[in-house]
C-alpha cells in the first residue's frame, strides 16, 4: 500500500543546517511508522513563501509546517511569546519544558485556535542555543559603542535594539551581507555559528559576539493542519506528536556538533574574533526588557502568559541554577586556559 | 453592449491612472528615507513597509486598465496573423475558461484570507513601526472586482469581434514613446505622400 | 499517471497553450489553478457540507451548496497566497521606480543632445557615426532598463543620418538594433531585477556583475563596427563637412558639459549609491527617478503632459511584469507540490551531462526560447526550471544570470518575435526592408555569442566587481 504522503514545508532554504533539522524529523517518523507515512520535507517558497506558512498549514495548502513563532507575530504579537520574549533567567530547555509542563501549551493553543480563530495543532521542539548578540565591525565594550549602530534584527528584538540606541534596519536575509559590506548597516544577529558562517558573515565582520538576551530561549514550530490530523489514525497521530520529542534530541545532538565545529572554523581559519558581549551590554538589554514589558503587559493575554513564565522560571530556575554545578570551573580544570568567561 | 464597454473601460483607467501617482509618492517617500537615513543619520522604521505597500497596491490596481489597453503581454506571433473573428473566438473561449476561475477567486478566496487579516488587526513583520496591512490585503479583493468587470467588458468586445470582424478598441490616452513614434512617422509619411 | 508526469503534462500543456495568444499572465494562473485543483482535489473536505445537507433541502440549497462545495478547493486559497507574496516581493519594488525614471529621461531629449555631440567628437574615427550611434544608445542604457525607446529614438535620429551619409541601410539598421537593445543588459536592467526576484540572486551583485559583460558587449560591437568600416569603407563613408559641421572646441566642449556631464551625473548618483554602498536598488531608483525629473525640468522638457504620460506607462508596464508574476508564482508552487521540479532534476541528471554540456545545452534552449518569446516570460517561466539544477552542477546562479542576460539580448533581435527589429522597422523610412534588418543585425548575434562564449572563458569578467565590492 502506497504510504501517507505528508507535505511539511520549512521556512529555510535547502542549503539552510534547520533544512537538516526538519529532515530528522521526517526519518524518525518514516522509521516508527515502519514506512506508512512519509514527509515530503520542501524548502521555503516550493509552495509558499517562508513567512506565509502559518496561513498555509491554516488553509490546508500544506499538511505541516517547520517554522518559528516570531515570524507570524505580525498577526498577534503575543506569538513572540512563544521563544522570542523577555528572557527571566531560564534557557530554552527551561522554556520548552513550560511549553509542555508549565501551561505553555494550553495558552499556545488559546492564542492559535480560540483567540485567532486557526484550524492548527502546533508542538515545539528543539530547544535552540541562544542567539548570538552578532557581528560588529569593530570592539564594542560598553552601550556607549552600539549608539547610532544601524543594526540588523528581527521581532520583539528589534525592539529592544531600538531601546539600547540603535536604529535597526530590516533588511531581507539574502541582503545583509551586501549591505554590510556597503555600509547600509554596520552590525547585525542572524542566528548561529553554522547558519552565520553559510552565510557569508566572516567575510563581512571580524567580531563576534556570543551570549545576549534578545533571543535566548526559542524552539522550532512543527505546525499540522488539525482537519488533516484529526483524520488520521489515533496511532499515526502519535507518531506525529512525538516525533517531535525525538527530533527535538536529534536536533540538539546534531547543532552541537555543527554549531561547535563551525564556531571553531571561524576563530581559527576564518580569522574571526569570538567574544563574549560584556556584563555592561548584557546589563542594559535587561533594563531594556523591563521597558518592555509593561508595554506588552498592557494586552491581558500576553499579560497571562508572562505570569505563567514568571512563575515557571521563578521556580524552575531557581532548582536548575541552585543545583547546577560550576561547569566552567570543570572545563577550566582540564582544559587549563581555553576559555575566558 | 457597447457602452458597458466603455464604462468598463473608463472605471478600469480611473482607477488604473488614480493609483498611478503612487509612483510619485514611492519616489518621494523613498526618497526622503535616503535623505534622512545618510544626511541626519536616521533612518525611518517604517520605509521599506510603506514602499512594498504602495508597489503592490499600484500594480494590483493597475490590472484591469493594463487589461482594457492590451497591455499584458500575449505570445502573439501567430495570434496576430489571424482575423478579428478567429481572435474574438479563441479570446472568449479563454476568457471564460482560463480567466473567470481565477479572478473569482481573486474575490472569494481573496475576501476570507483579507478578512482573516482584517480581525488580527495584521501589521508588517519587517520592521518594530508595527505598519498596518490588513488594508493591503483588501487589495486582492478590489482588484479582482475591477478585473471581474473588465473581463466581461472583454467578452463583449469578443462577440463583437465575431460578429463584425473588428475590434473595438479602448480610447487610448497615452503611447509608448516609440508607439508615438512611430505614429507619427506614418502620419508624415502620408503627409507627404497626399 | 503519476503525479509528476502530471507535473512534466502541465509545463508541456502551457507551452501549447501560450501559442494560443491569450495573455500570458491569465494563460499561466489559468494552468496553476486548473491543475492544482486536481491536485488539492479532496471531495471529502470540499463537500463535506453538501453530503450532511437534509433530506428535506430545497432545490436551491442543494445547488448552492453544491456549488460553494465546488469552489471549496485549496487551489483559490493557494493562488491568494502567492498573488500576495508577489505584492510583498521586496526585490520587485525597484521594478516601477526605474521604469518611472527610464520613461522620464526617455522624454527629457537628451539623446538628441548626446547623439548629436558624439557624432562631432567622433568625427575622425572610422565609421564616425556609427560609433556615436552605439555609445549613444550604451550611455543611455545606464539609465533606462527597458528597450523600445532608445530603438525608435535612435531609429529616428541617427538613422536618416546614416542613410544620408550613405551608410550601408543594414548596417545602420544593426547598429541602431543591437545598440538600443543594450538597456536591459547594463544595469539598472529591469530585466536583472526580475531575474533576481525569480531565483534570489542578490540585486545588487547582479548589478555590479553585469557591468563588465555589458561593457565587453559594447566592446565587441565597437571592434566590429569600426573593423567592418576600415575593411569596407563604402559600407561606412566619411560624413561630409555639411553632414557633420566642424566645430570649433569651445562649442564642442559646451555641448558636452550640456549633454554628457548632467545624464553622466545621475547615471553616478544611481549605479554610484548602489554599487558604492549608499543605497539599496530601491532606494537608488527613487533617486533615479527624482533626479530624472529634475534633469527634464532643466532641459525644459518636462512638461505636465510628459509627466502624465510617464506615470501611467509606469503603472501599466509594471502591471504587466508583476501579473505575470502572479500567474508564475501560482504555477510553480504547484508544478513543484506535484512534483515536478524533482523529476525534471532526475531526468537532467539520468543524461550524465558534464557542467559545460548542460550550460551550453540551457543557453541553446533559452535561444531558442527568445524566438517565439520575450524576456519576461522566458525569466519569471522558465528559469526558475533551470535553478535547482545549478547547484547540481555547480554553476553559480549569479553566472548563470548574467549568460541569459546577455543570451536575451538575442531574443529581441531573432524572428519571428525581433522586438527591436520590428520598433525600427515601425519608424524607419519604408524602402528599409525587415529582411535588411536582420542581414544587418546578424553580426551583432555573433558579437553577443563571441561574449558569452568569453565569459566562460574569462569568468572573471562576471566576478570581478561584484567580488571586488561585496568580497568572496
Ligand atoms: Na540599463
Ligand atoms: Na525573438
Amino acid at each position: 500500500q502506497a504510504p501517507l504522503v505528508i507535505k511539511m514545508q520549512t521556512s529555510w532554504n535547502d542549503a539552510n543546517i534547520w533544512q537538516d533539522f526538519a529532515r530528522d524529523y521526517a526519518t524518525r517518523v518514516e522509521e516508527m511508522s515502519g514506512g506508512r507515512v512519509k514527509v515530503d520535507v520542501l524548502p521555503a517558497g516550493a509552495v509558499v513563501a517562508a513567512f506565509q506558512v502559518l496561513d498555509a498549514v491554516n488553509d490546508g495548502l500544506i499538511d505541516a509546517a517547520h517554522s518559528v513563532p516570531v515570524y507570524w507575530y505580525g498577526k498577534n504579537k503575543a506569538a513572540s511569546l512563544f521563544g522570542t520574549g523577555p528572557v527571566f533567567g531560564g534557557s530554552a530547555t527551561t522554556m520548552l519544558s513550560w511549553f509542555y509542563q508549565g501551561g505553555g501549551q494550553a495558552l499556545y493553543n488559546e492564542l492559535t485556535q480560540d483567540i485567532m480563530g486557526l484550524d492548527v495543532v502546533g508542538y515545539m521542539g528543539f530547544p535552540m542555543f541562544a542567539q548570538p548578540f552578532g557581528w560588529f565591525k569593530q570592539e564594542v565594550n560598553t552601550v556607549a559603542d552600539l549608539q547610532g549602530f544601524k543594526y540588523r534584527t528581527v521581532g520583539l528584538a528589534a525592539d529592544l535594539m531600538a531601546k539600547l540606541g540603535m536604529s535597526v534596519a530590516q533588511l531581507p536575509g539574502g541582503e545583509i551581507v551586501p549591505a554590510m559590506e556597503r555600509g547600509v548597516i554596520d552590525a547585525f544577529e542572524f542566528n548561529n555559528p553554522s547558519s552565520d558562517k553559510d552565510f557569508g558573515a566572516q567575510d563581512v565582520a571580524k567580531n563576534y559576539y556570543l551570549s545576549s538576551y534578545h533571543q535566548a530561549s526559542e524552539s522550532f514550530e512543527f505546525l499540522f493542519s488539525k482537519a488533516f490530523l484529526e483524520d488520521l489514525d489515533p496511532d499515526i497521530q502519535a507518531i506525529l506528536k512525538y516525533g517531535v520529542e525525538a527530533a527535538s534530541t536529534a536536533n540538539t545532538a546534531k547543532a552541537m556538533d555543527r554549531y561547535s565545529a563551525d564556531l571553531q572554523f571561524l576563530q581559527n581559519d576564518a580569522g574571526v574574533t569570538v567574544r563574549r558581549t560584556s556584563k555592561e551590554i548584557l546589563d542594559a538589554q535587561l533594563k531594556a526588557w523591563d521597558e518592555l514589558i509593561p508595554e506588552l503587559e498592557a494586552d491581558p493575554f500576553m499579560k497571562k502568559c508572562l505570569d505563567s513564565q514568571r512563575d515557571w522560571v521563578s521556580r524552575v530556575s531557581y532548582y536548575e541554577l541552585m543545583n547546577a554545578p560550576d561547569y566552567g570551573l570543570a572545563y577550566e580544570h582540564y582544559f587549563p586556559g581555553k576559555i575566558k568567561l | 453592449m457597447v457602452s458597458f464597454i466603455r464604462f468598463a473601460d473608463n472605471l478600469s483607467a480611473w482607477f488604473g491612472k488614480s493609483f498611478a501617482w503612487l509612483i510619485l509618492l514611492m519616489s518621494i517617500g523613498t526618497g526622503y528615507e535616503v535623505f534622512v537615513r545618510y544626511v541626519m543619520n536616521n533612518p525611518t522604521a517604517w520605509a521599506l513597509d510603506v514602499s512594498f505597500i504602495m508597489y503592490g497596491t499600484l500594480f494590483m490596481m493597475g490590472g484591469a486598465y493594463t487589461l482594457s489597453r492590451g497591455g499584458h503581454v500575449r505570445g502573439d506571433f501567430i495570434y496576430r496573423l489571424l482575423q478579428p473573428k478567429t481572435q474574438g473566438k479563441i479570446d472568449i473561449v479563454l476568457y471564460l475558461v482560463f480567466f473567470f476561475p481565477g479572478v473569482t477567486a481573486l474575490i472569494v478566496s481573496g475576501w476570507k484570507y483579507a478578512v482573516r487579516s482584517w480581525q488580527y488587526g495584521e501589521v508588517s513583520v519587517n520592521s518594530p513601526a508595527g505598519v498596518p496591512i490588513y488594508q493591503f490585503k483588501a487589495v486582492i479583493v478590489a482588484a479582482g472586482i475591477l478585473l471581474f468587470i473588465q473581463g466581461i467588458a472583454q467578452v463583449c468586445r469578443c462577440i463583437i469581434a465575431i460578429k463584425h470582424n473588428y475590434w473595438i478598441e479602448a480610447d487610448e490616452d497615452v503611447f509608448e514613446t516609440e508607439d508615438l513614434l512611430m505614429q507619427e512617422a506614418n502620419k508624415a509619411e502620408k503627409d507627404h505622400i497626399t | 499517471m503519476t503525479d509528476p508526469q502530471i507535473a512534466l503534462m502541465m509545463l508541456g500543456l502551457f507551452i501549447i497553450f501560450v501559442f494560443l495568444g491569450f495573455p500570458i499572465a491569465f494563460t499561466l494562473m489559468a494552468m496553476g489553478i486548473g491543475f492544482g485543483y486536481y491536485a488539492y482535489f479532496d471531495a471529502n473536505r470540499m463537500w463535506r457540507a453538501f453530503d450532511r445537507l437534509d433530506e428535506t433541502a430545497g432545490q436551491w440549497d442543494q445547488w448552492s451548496t453544491w456549488f460553494e462545495g465546488f469552489y471549496n478547493n485549496r487551489i483559490f486559497d493557494l493562488f491568494v497566497n502567492q498573488t500576495f507574496t508577489v505584492m510583498s516581493n521586496e526585490v520587485l519594488t525597484a521594478v516601477p521606480l526605474f521604469l518611472f525614471m527610464g520613461y522620464i529621461v526617455e522624454r527629457s531629449n537628451i539623446v538628441d543632445r548626446l547623439f548629436t555631440t558624439l557624432n562631432v567628437a567622433s568625427k575622425n574615427v572610422p565609421g564616425s557615426m556609427g560609433v556615436a550611434a552605439l555609445i549613444t544608445c550604451a550611455l543611455f542604457a545606464t539609465a533606462t532598463g527597458i528597450v523600445g525607446a532608445v530603438v525608435t529614438l535612435m531609429g529616428l535620429l541617427a538613422l536618416p543620418a546614416m542613410l544620408k551619409a550613405r551608410y550601408d541601410p543594414s548596417f545602420a539598421a544593426g547598429i541602431i538594433c543591437a545598440g538600443g537593445t543594450l538597456g536591459i543588459l547594463i544595469p539598472p536592467s529591469i530585466m536583472l531585477i526580475v531575474y533576481a526576484a525569480a531565483t534570489n540572486v542578490s540585486i545588487v551583485r547582479l548589478y555590479a556583475a553585469a557591468l563588465l559583460p555589458g561593457l565587453t558587449l559594447v566592446g565587441l560591437y565597437l571592434v566590429y563596427i569600426i573593423g567592418r568600416s576600415i575593411l569596407q569603407p563604402s559600407s561606412a563613408p566619411r560624413p561630409t563637412a555639411e553632414e557633420v559641421p566642424d566645430m570649433p572646441m569651445g562649442k564642442l566642449l559646451w555641448m558636452i558639459i550640456t549633454s554628457f556631464v548632467p545624464l553622466a551625473f545621475l547615471i553616478f548618483a544611481v549605479l554610484g549609491s548602489i554599487l558604492f554602498g549608499l543605497a539599496t536598488p530601491t532606494e537608488a531608483a527613487s533617486i533615479g527617478a527624482l533626479g530624472g525629473i529634475f534633469l527634464a525640468f532643466i532641459y525644459r522638457a518636462m512638461t505636465w503632459q510628459r509627466m502624465r504620460e510617464s506615470v501611467y506607462l509606469t503603472l501599466r508596464t509594471t502591471a504587466m511584469v508583476c501579473w505575470l508574476f502572479v500567474g508564475s508564482y501560482t504555477f510553480s508552487a504547484v508544478f513543484s507540490y506535484l512534483g515536478g521540479e524533482q523529476v525534471i532534476s532526475e531526468f537532467v541528471q539520468s543524461m550524465n551531462l558534464t557542467p559545460i554540456q548542460f550550460l551550453i545545452m540551457a543557453q541553446i534552449i533559452i535561444f531558442l526560447l527568445g524566438w517565439p518569446l520575450e524576456w519576461s516570460e522566458i525569466i519569471i517561466i522558465f528559469v526558475p526550471i533551470f535553478l535547482p539544477l545549478l547547484a547540481v552542477f555547480d554553476i553559480d546562479p549569479l553566472f548563470f544570470g548574467i549568460l541569459v542576460a546577455l543570451n536575451l539580448q538575442t531574443s529581441f533581435l531573432t524572428p519571428p518575435m525581433a522586438m527591436s527589429a520590428y520598433y525600427l522597422k515601425g519608424i524607419a523610412p519604408p524602402e528599409l526592408q525587415l529582411t535588411q534588418i536582420f542581414k544587418g543585425v546578424m553580426p551583432f548575434l555573433f558579437c553577443v555569442i563571441l561574449s558569452m562564449v568569453l565569459m566562460y572563458v574569462f569568468p572573471s569578467i562576471v566576478f570581478y566587481l561584484p567580488d571586488l565590492f561585496y568580497g568572496r
